[in-house]
């Protein structure tokens, strides 16, 4: 098992490598000079000894390996640089936005693999009926939504239109609110991009454990425990749905990345400050230091979330544990 | 890769050809997609780069959905969108399949550190959040045309690389591929006249598969404003109408409803051909479901 984790650690690791390194060379890469993606577009207007300071400050006068080392460093101090736009450290501005993605990507995760798996299972058990091929078909429907729109609609409908719920942001703004009120109030502004992330993530959870049950219950196992007059529910439960369950933890850690990009999209449609929308922030504002430190760090939650779930995975699956 | 030769394995058929009813439902309303950009020009009843009428109006008999925010008509923006959406889906997708497909062969073929390298490149591909990648890749080659169909090319090859390299496993078994091995046939010559026709037909459906996902991407790329800014796409008609705020007035029915309704029934289409021809290629799917089905 430990062999298994180390060489997913390396595997990562250069992913991780390649991040840095690709983060790296794209301003030094593109035509023209590399100051318009250092310093900003204002670059024109500075003067020569301007010029001259910010060329010593990034090292470009330097040879290319230096300049790396540098860059190298000072990353790993956790230094991601200033933004242009605003002057401030990327990192802080990071830390600002990253609890709110936790927070949607996470809930957004776990229920919609619940509901993912419970529907993807009930299909498989009733292969062939009415429910099975309804819900495939709202599932198929469903992963072929662009998930900015869904969340536009969903706005139109349950905000503008019904005004159930607040159009934007994370919180009422220009109020303060403690305890009781304020969680209220977050949580209320949770629902629709929420809702919009855990509707586009079923499907791709469901089309797998409805597959895997359907493999699972065609083995002689389940006939043997049907045979020996095991009750249909504990068939259901014990022998087919746990056993179901293993590819969905290994397509779920896959599916991560897209997922973290469709919260960046829903993001951006809800003004919901997370680190999807400073992305979009910075793109618009073609801040490119915060372009680049937003890239890294969501590549670094990704990644690290893959090593947990692949020290999990023994947990679920005694046969990788004795591997 | 052009679709003449990707045609001929399938019009000499070994096994009888069944798309069943999904399959042939995606396939019409492929052609009637394609029909619609084809002959854009005339079934628009406006130029959708024209300001034709005031701007913001309701639907009426002269605009049936309405005009945006510079009084162009919507419906004509729609249909003539079908050509952006449909030309950088299929670009893009056959960029990724053909890049997909030579990795594919090569690693299934040649195996050894060949395969260990590239299939390693592929876990590296699917790690890497997709879509914040294209945003950075997006925002530095800047807003163009061929910069969104490149960078989808880019990033969508591995999961098509991966099928298909699983199907020359099996093909490089056969006996004709040993025959040829035994006649003293090159490695590449082997590669190119055995491998390749016979795994031609799943890179097929692979490139429809594609394609499905590449229409998805560029409307989210064009919806945050990375698409190509001459170009009227479906997501860049999403676009404007986010940012004047069409969903928070009653435009959204005519003006946000349509655009993501056509996005989701193109991407559907090229989702249910490309898992039916999937399905009716590739023997393993096929097994493991009659597997399934005991």
């Amino acid at each position: 098992m430990w062999r298994f984790v180390a060489g997913k650690s390396a595997q990562y690791l250069l992913v991780l490598a390649l991040t840095v390194a690709l983060n790296f060379m794209l301003p030094r890469m593109m035509p023209g000079s590399p100051m318009v993606f250092l310093a900003g577009e204002d670059v024109g207007f500075l003067t020569q000894e301007q010029r001259a300071q910010l060329y010593a400050l990034h090292g470009l006068d330097q040879p290319r390996w230096k300049q790396f080392v540098t860059y190298a460093a000072n990353l790993a101090r956790g230094q991601l640089g200033y933004s242009f736009q605003r002057g401030r450290p990327i990192a802080a501005m990071i830390g600002e936005r990253l609890p709110w993605t936790f927070l949607l990507v996470g809930l957004g995760l776990v229920l919609a693999t619940i509901i993912g798996v419970a529907l993807g299972a009930l299909a498989a058990w009733r292969r062939g009926s009415a429910v099975d091929l309804g819900t495939l078909g709202v599932a198929m429907l469903f992963e072929s939504v662009p998930s900015f729109w869904l969340g536009m609609v969903l706005i139109a409908v349950f905000a503008a239109g019904l005004g159930w719920l607040p159009i934007f942001g994370a919180g009422t703004a220009g109020v303060s609110l403690h305890g009781w009120a304020n969680l209220v109030d977050r949580a209320r502004h949770l629902v629709l991009p929420l809702s919009t992330l855990v509707l586009i993530t079923i499907p791709g959870v469901f089309l797998i454990m409805r597959y895997s049950m359907l493999s699972v219950l065609g083995e002689g196992y389940i006939a043997t425990a049907r045979a020996k007059g095991v009750a249909e529910a504990v068939v259901l439960r014990r022998h087919a749905v746990r056993n179901a369950l293993l590819p969905v933890a290994t397509v779920s850690m896959l599916n991560l990345g897209f997922i973290v990009g469709g919260a960046t999209v829903i993001e951006t449609v809800f003004s919901y400050p997370g680190i999807g929308r400073l992305l979009y922030e910075a793109v618009l504002n073609r801040d490119y230091p915060v372009i680049q430190g937003t890239f890294l760090i969501i590549t670094v939650s990704v990644i690290a979330a893959n090593l947990l779930c692949d020290l999990l995975y023994p947990l679920i699956d005694p046969r990788v544990r004795h591997a | 890769m052009t679709t003449a030769s990707l045609a001929i394995p399938l019009l000499r058929p070994r096994r009888r050809f069944r798309l069943g009813t999904v399959g042939w439902a995606g396939v019409a309303l492929l052609v009637a997609l394609t029909a619609t950009a084809a002959l854009a020009p005339s079934l628009s009843p406006y130029n959708p780069e024209d300001t034709v009428a005031d701007p913001f109006q309701s639907p009426s008999r002269a605009h049936p959905l309405g005009t945006n925010d510079i009084g162009q008509d919507i419906l004509s923006e729609l249909i003539y969108g079908a050509r952006i959406s449909l030309t950088v889906g299929f670009l893009a997708a056959a960029m990724a399949v053909g890049i997909g497909t030579l990795v594919g062969i090569a690693a299934g073929y040649l195996g050894g550190w060949v395969d260990t390298v590239l299939m390693r490149a592929v876990d590296l591909v699917l790690v890497i959040p997709f879509l914040p990648l294209m945003i950075l890749l997006a925002a530095y080659l800047g807003p163009s045309f061929w910069n969104i169909i490149i960078v989808i090319g880019l990033l969508v090859w591995a999961r098509p690389s991966r099928v298909i390299r699983a199907q020359v496993l099996s093909v490089k078994c056969l006996d004709y591929v040993e025959a040829a091995l035994a006649l003293g046939s090159p490695a590449r010559r082997i590669m190119v006249r055995h491998i390749l026709p016979a795994v031609l037909p799943l890179a097929l459906a692979q490139f429809i598969l594609a394609a499905s996902s590449a229409i998805l991407i560029e409307a989210a790329l064009s919806f945050l404003g990375l698409g190509d800014p001459t170009a009227k796409s479906w997501g860049s008609v999403l676009y404007y109408a986010q940012v004047r705020n069409a969903f928070l007035s009653g435009a959204w029915v005519w003006w946000v409803v349509p655009p993501g309704l056509l996005i989701t029934a193109t991407t559907l289409a090229f989702a249910f051909t490309g898992y039916s021809l999937e399905e009716v290629l590739n023997p393993t799917v096929r097994g493991r479901r009659h597997a399934a089905a005991r």
